[in-house]
């Protein structure tokens, strides 16, 4: 699978700088590429990349979402979330994480996102979720 | 490659620094799965014969099952296997946490280590790359302080995921185990020690690769399902009424067939010491070193080990990756460090009643401080209760003791024993690798106090009150486990509603009948050790299982995650493979499976004149013939034959 880079590039770097496993190669201003052996699939470059130069696993480009507020994000269902840490160990930027003990034996500590801001939209949280606690939403404009 | 897997496995010579991955054949996951049949796999072709378990030709891995990371639940046990230092057999430990799917996410299914390196050093993979480096800075430095240092080294976009040794390991210890997630211990066989003199101190993994899966969205519906069926949990008894029911169990001369659920539910109310008070009552934990009974740690005594006591400072449940019940518990830690673990069943009974401790507060610290060393709980515990004895028959004495008091239930002693022994400093030093050992250094008649298989000390489930045990202890090619099999074990996984030809358990049933030796206790052993090697090749935990498979939808899980629908008997092959590739293992290096004796005591040889226990003995070797027979093996000897080996590639 793998996403890919088209000769769209300008070499400005976003992509790179987004990707959460260092799948991206490429000096500035110069065509960046893709390492498809490392490539995850999170689709992190095709929100980022400014010159609508990535292309999905099956050939679609992929639309960039100006602002990174505004990508998705997770929203985890306290009440479905079993507190299994699928989601936890599935993120690849380690953002997701559970809330604090301090309960009692009957305590679940439930996934909940703690830092919003390095979240890169991918999804797997919610692909992973065995019983489907989370739903990912795409921000309201504001 | 099999849907589930990676494919691909990581070699790491340390004596040379060489790290190379290796792709794996489409047969061996077809013959073995992943998981444990990988390892066994890859240890009968890679560990030469009548290797050191301490020296560089030895193997260790770290191995991950097929599930884990697919979507399904209770698929986050990873296993450390290896040539065991303490019984010279095939040794495998298990544990939880989430080692397991970083291993996968590292693209890996299993990463092995051979040779030894020059100096400390630990390895770090994150799907990229993977590298030796120096570990100076981290040997001497108990578990949970490696790990948080590793933690602050490591502070790339992906929290790394870590299994270290602590001191125990670092000192070779026979009884020392692999430690994650600040003290989850993959505690037995004393891999530990191996990973100790291979100088590996840890293994910090922070890949974020994917798991292809054929049908996930098959995969999560049936975790759904299986959730619900756990989150379910009726109002239930209070836990002096388990204790009752122990009792009960204790006087009634018949029984009922047991059904997973009441364990599911008492798991999830206390995790596992649910089961303290109820197992001394009814004959199950061991008191005194196997010589007492429930006389000796009577229901007042228990009572400050009860299960409301073990829970009351717990701060939230614990749940290992992808699981739905939570089992564990973290508990308020020492001022200034982060919360710990509750201590568990086994670890509570063999540091309480077999030493005829009943201090709670020093099983919550010997617990820790045996999680920080990362040295085995059952092990440890067992071993004191040995010296206990020997103390008691005048075999040592406090001159042999440092001064120290070893008298039945003297907690303090414990306490510092339990540093010493870490520490291997004076009598320490003696008990630290096990009590074979021990026995073996202070002569004088001793071993017969020492309770064990093979020389792994027996956990805290009585053969004489489920002889299903005895059996599993004696044959398993990794001897003296609890984690296989039972009479007990049979009933809950339920195979017969699924596997045509096993037999189907009576509803209700006399006691006295477990203890006849008919040819079906065998060939129940059998498939409780194929059904639980297939978990294990799953990567799925034994709690699970207990649901039984009309519950837990292993089959159809393996099913959905490779899109090749087996019957049923075939996965139950899959795990008569890795019995057989085990059982070739011992023989390539050396071991007579006929020569694993377990300890007359806990054969009831002589039987107990009281207690829940009394009159009992466990004529065990009648069936081992029976049993090597289910696999095909040789009646006699055990001995795999060659047509079987050669069928599946060993
Ligand atoms: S899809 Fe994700 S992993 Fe692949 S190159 Fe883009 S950012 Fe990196
Ligand atoms: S994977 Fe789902 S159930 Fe598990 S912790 Fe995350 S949100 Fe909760
Ligand atoms: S979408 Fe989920 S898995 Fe992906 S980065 Fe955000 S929180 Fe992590």
């Amino acid at each position: 699978m793998a996403y890919t880079i088209t000769d769209l590039c300008i070499g400005c770097g976003m992509c790179k700088l987004v990707c959460p496993v260092v799948a991206i190669e490429g000096q500035p201003r110069k065509d960046h590429r893709i390492l498809a052996a490392r490539c995850i699939d999170c689709g992190a470059c095709g929100r980022i990349c400014p010159q609508a130069a990535v292309k999905d696993p099956s050939g679609r480009v992929c639309q960039r979402i100006r602002l990174r507020r505004r990508w998705p994000k997770p929203r985890i269902s306290e009440a479905a979330c079993i507190g299994c840490t699928v989601c936890v160990q599935s993120c690849p930027t380690s953002c997701l994480g559970l809330t604090a003990p301090g309960g009692s034996r009957e305590s679940v500590r439930k996934a909940v996102l703690v830092s919003p801001k390095a979240c890169i939209g991918c999804g797997f949280c919610a692909a992973d979720c065995p019983v489907g606690a989370i739903e990912m939403i795409n921000p309201e404009p504001f | 490659m099999e849907l589930g897997c990676t494919g691909k496995i990581l070699v790491v010579d340390l004596t040379t620094g060489r790290i190379r991955p290796q792709a794996v054949e489409n047969a061996v996951y077809e013959n073995f799965l992943s998981g444990l049949g990988l390892g066994a796999w890859y240890l009968y072709h890679n560990i030469a014969s009548h290797a050191d378990p301490l020296g560089p030709e030895n193997v260790l891995g770290f191995v991950a099952g097929v599930l884990t990371g697919s979507g399904s639940l209770f698929a986050g046990r990873w296993l450390v296997v290896g040539k065991s230092p303490l019984t010279g057999c095939w040794g495998e430990a298990n544990a939880g946490g989430a080692f397991a799917p970083a291993i996968k996410q590292c693209g890996f299914d299993a990463i092995f280590f051979s040779g030894i390196s020059p100096r400390p050093v630990y390895l770090f993979a994150d799907g990229n790359r993977a590298e030796l480096r120096d570990a100076a800075d981290l040997w001497g430095l108990d578990a949970g302080a490696a790990e948080a240092r590793l933690a602050e080294m490591h502070t790339g976009r992906k929290r790394p995921r870590i299994a270290c040794i602590g001191p125990a390991g670092e000192r070779q210890s026979l009884i020392a185990g692999v430690v994650h997630d600040g003290g989850r211990l993959a505690a037995r066989a004393g891999l530990g020690a191996v990973m100790g003199a291979k100088r590996l101190k840890a293994v910090v993994l922070a890949g974020s690769q994917r798991i292809k899966v054929y049908d996930r969205p098959g995969v999560v519906r049936l975790s759904r399902e299986l959730s619900a069926t756990v989150q379910n949990q009726p109002p239930f008894v209070s836990g002096k009424v388990a204790a009752y029911l122990g009792r009960l169990v204790r006087a009634l001369p018949a029984q009922m067939e047991t059904d997973g659920l009441l364990y599911k539910m008492i798991l999830r109310k206390w995790g596992t010491v649910g089961m303290n008070q109820m197992s001394i009552e009814m004959g199950d934990a061991p008191v005194q070193n196997w010589r007492g009974t429930h006389h000796d740690f009577d229901l007042d005594t228990s009572a400050a080990l009860a299960p409301d006591v073990f829970t009351r400072p717990v701060v939230a449940k614990y749940f290992c990756y992808s699981c739905p019940l939570g089992c564990g518990a973290l508990v308020e830690g020492a001022p200034g460090t982060p919360p710990a673990h509750r201590p568990e069943y086994e670890t509570a009974m063999a540091l309480g009643p077999l030493c005829l401790n009943a201090d709670a507060e020093s099983i919550f610290r010997m617990n820790e401080m045996l999680n920080q060393a990362g040295m085995d709980s059952i092990s440890a515990g067992a071993t004191i209760a040995f010296a206990m004895e020997c103390y008691e028959h005048g075999l040592i004495t406090r001159d042999d003791t440092d001064g120290l008091e070893l008298t039945w239930g003297n907690s303090t002693a414990m306490v510092t024993l339990i540093d010493k022994m870490i520490r291997r400093e004076g009598i320490g030093d003696l008990l630290a690798d096990g009590s074979r050992v021990a026995a073996r250094r202070i002569g004088a008649g001793s071993e017969r106090f020492a309770v064990h298989a093979g020389g792994q000390e027996l956990p805290m489930h009585d053969s004489r009150f489920d002889p299903g045990f005895a059996l599993h202890y004696a044959v398993e090619p990794a001897p003296g486990r609890h984690t296989v099999g039972s009479l007990l074990y049979y009933e809950m996984f339920q195979l017969w509603r699924q596997i045509e030809g096993l037999p189907g358990p009576s509803r209700f049933y006399l006691k006295r009948s477990k203890y006849d030796t008919d040819v079906e206790k065998a060939r129940m052993a059998a498939a409780c050790s194929q059904f639980v090697n297939l978990i294990n090749a799953a990567g799925l935990c034994l709690f699970g299982a207990f649901l039984g498979v009309h519950r837990l939808p292993v089959f159809q899980w393996l099913d959905a995650v490779s899109g090749q629908p087996r019957p049923p008997a075939d996965y139950l092959r899959i795990g008569a493979n890795i019995q057989t590739a085990r059982q070739a293992f011992n023989f390539r290096q050396g071991v007579d499976p006929l020569a694993i004796q377990v300890s007359d005591r806990a054969l009831g040889r002589p039987p107990q004149s009281r207690g829940a226990n009394k009159g009992r003995s466990v004529a065990v070797e009648k069936l081992v013939g029976e049993y090597f027979q289910q696999f095909g093996w040789d009646r006699r000897t055990g001995q795999p034959r060659k047509s079987i080996l050669e069928k599946i590639g060993l």
